[in-house]
């Protein structure tokens, strides 16, 4: 009986292999075949299939959460307080799901380097590819993971939320002409509050992870159109192939569980913060952002510019100007790479040095900006992680 | 297109596709500005903070307003205390000033310094940006005395000059 029900799943032979593509809604996900290069477990380190397990693993946390949420901002704070201490469970799956999004954000910036540092955005194979357009779609969906953290540590109405959400419209207000008329819009009035919560709270749970979806399975199928693993066109003229069933069934397996087990064991141990209740009358001191954003945080500190008598806010240039810039040049890097195509799929070649340089050099900047941006402290001074805070200076 | 290929279904075919394309981009711009509220929740801009006589030399703080009064006995100022460069609450830093000819008699021997905690901008006691991103002064916005209780009146749209005072007689 289960022989016959499985058998899709545990193929006895090549034949029964190839069928089970056929037969298996789940398994006509894979090819019936697949090269040994894009199964192997370098240099992909399978992350794109991390991100996809971290995925869906949020939509699956995100439902329980939604249960007992409230989107309003006289009982958000106190919903996410029974969340965490009343809802059975409700601490563990709250960690999951914050443990989740902040490695998908980790993950997702991964497999953007290993993308870039293989040269797997551009084609080599002699059939119609368009890895360069997949490029792009991975682009947008890095900005849509981070979009979804954002408007999900918004959520608590806490005063990581309030002073956040402040400062984000303020940046977008900061563009000329348009600037304050997308705030209105993104915010629904002037000043933050119950409008801007209802819009970010949509934008967490439908209209972002929706797009997300889709742009994901599109993502998939340009992989699967373009041939797999990116490689060079040497490695075309005799394949070694294997059936994927049960190859890739196994190894997607393995990612999965994985996955599931690091996510729930991060969970347990790393328990989720939440400030006081959102204040909009008092700016905690330092209000710092989460980690991924405090280089950010740090070029719009630094970034206020003076030419004689005319002044730049940072928020504009650091703002806007510069995340716009380097987002451009990320998302425009396929058509200015002009190195050979043997080097596709190639780690490190020696004829993308530069390009691996100005990758790294802007890598490491980053890096750096986050590092000094941990280090600032009350009124934005800098301390060391031993030293401690001196106390906030007294209002009045 | 080649006019001897122009035939009724095909004019037909083009105009019901331009209507379709119409429609979708009408309804988009129905759905956008749908979400564009037309009423506004948003707290009054003009306030009524208090009488005068209720605050002490130097300064006050409103937390509700976001907002410092700043009086030097019959002369207030109503100065912002949103920072210029993204919104955060700026407090007011008091620093001890260590004069020991004492030849400084004015009322209070502090200097205040504003300080921002989101990005580090610093501003002088009088609003104006020291250092730091921010790219202005605090605003400084009108006060009145309102003419049936005598309290004293702010509109926070109404952003006035730096040196703009209210003299009471």
């Amino acid at each position: 009986m289960s022989r016959r029900r499985f058998w899709s799943i545990r193929p006895a032979s090549a034949g029964e292999a190839t069928d089970a593509v056929v037969a298996n809604l789940l398994l006509h996900w894979f090819p019936a075949r697949m090269r040994t290069t894009s199964l192997a477990w370098t240099p992909s380190f399978w992350l794109g299939s991390v991100a996809a397990v971290l995925f869906v693993l949020l939509l699956i946390s995100g439902l329980p959460l939604m249960v007992f949420y409230i989107p309003s901002t006289r009982e958000a704070y106190q919903s996410i307080k029974d969340i965490e201490h009343v809802m059975s469970f409700g601490w563990w799956v709250r960690a999951a799901h914050r443990i989740a999004a902040h490695l998908m954000i980790i993950v997702v910036s991964l497999h953007l380097a290993r993308v870039f540092l293989t040269g797997a955005y551009r084609n080599a194979g002699r059939r119609e590819q368009h890895r360069e357009w997949n490029w792009v779609i991975g682009v947008a969906m890095l900005m849509g993971t981070v979009l979804l953290s954002f408007t999900g540590y918004l959520l608590p109405w806490d005063q990581l939320a309030f002073w956040a959400v402040t400062v984000s419209m303020n940046i977008v207000a900061s563009m000329p002409l348009a600037g304050p008329a997308v705030r209105d819009m993104l915010i629904g009035g002037r000043e933050v509050g119950q409008t801007a919560l209802m819009r970010f709270y949509l934008l967490h749970i439908v209209v972002v992870p929706i797009a997300m979806a889709v742009l994901f399975a599109y993502h998939m199928w340009r992989v699967r159109k373009d041939g797999g693993l990116a490689r060079g066109d040497a490695a075309d003229d005799a394949p070694e192939v294997l059936a994927a069933i049960p190859a890739a069934v196994r190894r997607v397996a393995v990612v999965t569980l994985g996955v599931w087990l690091l996510v729930t064991v991060l969970a347990i141990m790393i328990p989720s913060p939440l400030l006081e209740a959102a204040n909009p009358q008092a700016t905690p001191n330092p209000a710092k952002a989460p980690w991924y954003f405090l280089w950010l945080q740090e070029i719009v500190t630094d970034t206020t510019v003076r030419i004689g008598s005319v002044v730049i806010n940072g928020a504009f240039l650091g703002g806007v100007v510069l995340p716009a810039g380097l987002l451009a040049l990320l998302t425009l890097w396929p058509w200015l790479d002009r190195s050979p195509a043997a080097t596709v799929g190639v780690t490190l070649p020696r004829e993308r040095r530069a390009q691996v340089l100005v990758f790294v050099a802007i890598a490491v900047v980053i890096i750096a900006l986050t590092a000094v941006g941990l280090l600032r402290g009350p009124s934005w001074h800098f301390y060391w992680p031993w030293q401690e805070w001196a106390a906030a200076p007294s209002r009045f | 297109m080649n006019p001897e290929a122009r035939t009724r279904r095909s004019v037909l075919s083009t105009l019901a596709a331009a209507a379709g394309l119409a429609g979708l981009a009408a309804q988009s711009g129905i759905l956008v500005r749908s979400c564009v509220p037309n009423v506004n929740y948003d707290k009054p801009s003009t306030v009524k903070v208090g009488l005068p006589e209720s605050f002490a030399d130097g300064l006050t703080f409103l937390p509700e307003h976001r907002l410092f009064i700043v009086r030097d006995s019959k002369v207030f100022r109503a100065v912002s205390a949103v920072c210029t460069h993204l919104g955060c609450t700026v407090h007011a830093d008091i620093q001890q000033v260590s004069d020991a000819t004492g030849s400084d008699t004015r009322p209070h021997s502090q200097v205040q310094q504003f300080a921002c905690p989101c990005h580090g901008s610093r501003y002088r006691a009088d609003g104006t940006n020291l250092s730091g991103p921010a790219p202005r002064p605090l605003a400084a916005y009108r006060l009145w005395l309102s003419p049936d209780d005598g309290r004293l009146v702010v509109d926070m749209m109404d952003e006035v000059d730096r040196r703009f005072v209210l003299t009471l007689p």
